[in-house]
């Protein structure tokens, strides 16, 4: 089992490495937008599948760490790289200040705040058409000056790599188990020493920041950037494929990010349909397969693995 | 100037009482289900189409099509409530509220883009109630305003009263307060459970088929009537009816204050919707209680 999992480790890498050269250049940009998605989506699992904030503004963070760095780009002509890195600052910043003044503010209240937040951030870059270019949308620098997708590719396998990492890092450390902590019962951490605030104010943050860092490879793969990357539309598909893959693990977030960008696109011909779809899908998930459909093929994967379901029998009955 | 701030402020009234209407809806919902509807504005939006459809396609008065808007709204929620909310009332469900937030929003992603592709993307206009205009001295107001408005009042005490003078408005204010004292007395707390959701979405639904004569219908109009709903009802203090009245006047005509004042013509009007939802963020970080509220926004 052991050899069956490390074989098909390798034979996902390699997928993931050669996938440039089995497609064309269509599938390859939507290759790159599921990176970008996979960013995004991820990070929002940390704060409201681990954390548990339900921040419905997580992608008005996407679309400041974006202009941030469009904008700075622009006018002051610094490198994008340092364009982006000042995004995921910004977004850091603004982020730990929207949570610490959601500090207040529990389940609902919070989505509600940051739904307003949200749509002020686009209302604000839709009006002020002579800074942001209105809907008409700004024009944003490419971060490679290539025709070829691939390199814009490989940076967002990389970036996202990296971001899990640290994800699951966190996730794993005693930081995680106080996010969860706060998530199950925010009293009950508080008394067993839990500093609810900080944490609180610190997935935030970071979550906040990813998203950021998101924005900005998002701006300067697409090169032209509107405000309805902001938008409500926007964030159900984030919060959708968080939910239909599992919003309460990284991972099982990130596969659900990139298979239904996918399957975005290769549905391209039903248009509209592809956000009623996602919402009925979003719906049943939660109706009828709560840990998302990840986590439901896994149970029925061990249920015909003899050696797994010992070993979860063995588990279960060891608590 | 001051003839036209007094008209503004007239229209900020009816557009008040409207505002009162669906955070009305909103308030029935959250006191009886301990939720926050986050699809409340798209059962607004499919109001209005509703009545618009009842009057193109089945040549229904536009009066009558008002009320079968509502019952119809009535019937989806009832629908949406029966199939998707129904482990709210589990205990087997974990952290409910989660669940209601994401199900709720999920409706109103699904909803929203729906009405896309079946009405399409550009306005559609239903035809007036009443036309022409009430003419009185200096002040002038189109007839669907006054209509709008006064048929908003009638909503607005036919709810205070089926709340506080019926049988059933009764059982719905002690499931209110307490779920398992309503079931020892004998109350079907599923079945208030539905007329609940129902009634909160036949407001929602009311209010947007007489809001279609005066603004358009669109798909998306359900957006910023959600977040001033919101707003009005934590203004107001959750789950009190008289509170989201009183704020819902109070948004309206300070948000149509807003419009006539700001400085800069060609903004104002992108700028009026964020007026609300910056109304809704102080009153968050402010005064999270509402005006006449409770002292903890945790949801029990």
């Amino acid at each position: 089992m052991r050899a069956l999992t490390f074989g098909g480790g390798v034979l996902l890498l390699a997928l993931i490495a050669a996938f440039p050269f089995l497609v064309n250049g269509y599938w390859l940009s939507v290759g790159v937008l599921a990176m970008f998605y996979a960013i995004v989506t991820a990070s929002w699992a940390l704060l409201a599948g681990y954390a548990g904030q339900f921040s419905f503004g997580h992608m008005a963070f996407v679309s400041l760490g974006a202009y941030t760095s469009g904008l700075l780009v622009k006018w002051f002509e610094i490198p994008v790289p340092l364009g982006i890195a000042a995004g995921v600052i910004m977004c850091g910043v603004v982020g730990s200040g929207v949570g610490f003044v959601g500090l207040r503010m529990r389940g609902p209240y919070l989505a509600l705040f940051t739904v307003a937040f949200s749509e002020v951030l686009r209302i604000i870059f839709v009006s002020e058409v002579e800074i942001t270019g209105g809907s008409g949308g700004l024009e944003v620098t490419p971060l490679f000056r290539t025709r070829s997708d691939m390199p814009f590719y490989y940076l967002g396998v990389i970036l996202l790599a990296a971001s899990l990492a640290i994800m699951q890092a966190l996730v794993a450390s005693r930081w995680g188990l106080f996010f969860r902590a706060i998530r199950e019962n925010e009293d009950a951490a508080a008394t067993a020493g839990v500093k609810v605030l900080r944490f609180r104010v610190l997935a935030f943050a970071i979550a906040s920041a990813f998203a950021g860092l998101g924005g900005g490879f998002f701006g300067h793969y697409v090169g032209i950037l509107t405000p309805d990357i902001g938008s409500v539309d926007q964030m159900g598909l984030v919060v959708a494929m968080a939910v239909i893959g599992g919003a309460e693990s990284i991972v099982a977030a990130t596969v659900g990010a990139l298979g239904l960008e996918f399957l975005v696109e290769a549905l391209r011909s039903y248009g509209q349909w592809r956000l009623v779809l996602f919402g009925a899908l979003l719906l049943l998930t939660m109706r009828f397969a709560r840990n998302g459909l990840l986590a439901l093929g896994w149970t029925q994967v061990e249920r015909f693995d003899p050696v797994r379901r010992m070993r979860r029998i063995i588990r279960e009955a060891g608590e | 100037m001051t003839d036209y701030l007094l008209i503004q402020a007239l229209n900020g009234l009816t557009i008040g009482i409207i505002y009162a209407v669906i955070a009305a809806g909103l308030t029935v919902i959250f006191s009886i289900l301990k939720i926050v509807n986050f699809a409340h504005g798209e059962f607004y939006m499919m109001g209005g189409y509703f009545a618009y459809f009842a009057i193109s396609l089945f040549s229904i008065p536009p009066l009558a099509a008002v009320l079968v808007a509502m019952l119809v709204s009535f019937a989806l929620c009832v629908l949406a409530e029966r199939t998707l909310l129904t482990p709210l009332y589990s205990p087997a469900t974990e952290r409910k509220g989660d669940y209601g937030i994401l199900v709720t929003f999920g409706i109103s992603i699904f909803l929203r883009n729906l009405a896309l592709i079946i009405y399409g993307p550009y306005p559609l206009r239903p035809p007036s109630f009443f036309t022409g205009a009430l003419i009185a001295g200096p002040f002038i107001m189109t007839w669907d305003r006054v209509f709008a408005g006064g048929a908003g009042i009638v909503m607005l005490i036919g709810l205070v009263v089926f709340l506080h003078r019926t049988p059933w408005g009764e059982a719905l204010n002690a499931v209110s307060q307490s779920r398992e004292s309503a079931a020892i007395v004998g109350i079907n707390d599923q079945r208030f459970y539905m007329l609940a959701f129902g009634l909160g979405g036949a407001l929602a639904g009311g209010a947007g088929a007489l809001v279609g004569p005066i603004y358009s219908l669109s798909p998306s109009m359900g957006l910023i009537p959600d977040t001033q709903a919101f707003a009005i009802v934590i203004l107001g203090g959750m789950g009190s009816v008289a509170g989201s009245i009183l704020a819902g006047l109070l948004i309206g005509i300070s948000e149509s204050m807003f419009v006539a004042l700001f400085p800069d013509p060609s903004r104002s009007l992108t700028y009026a919707q964020a007026f609300s939802l910056v109304i809704l963020m102080i009153v968050l970080l402010v005064r999270p209680t509402g005006l006449f509220g409770r002292a903890t926004t945790a949801m029990e």
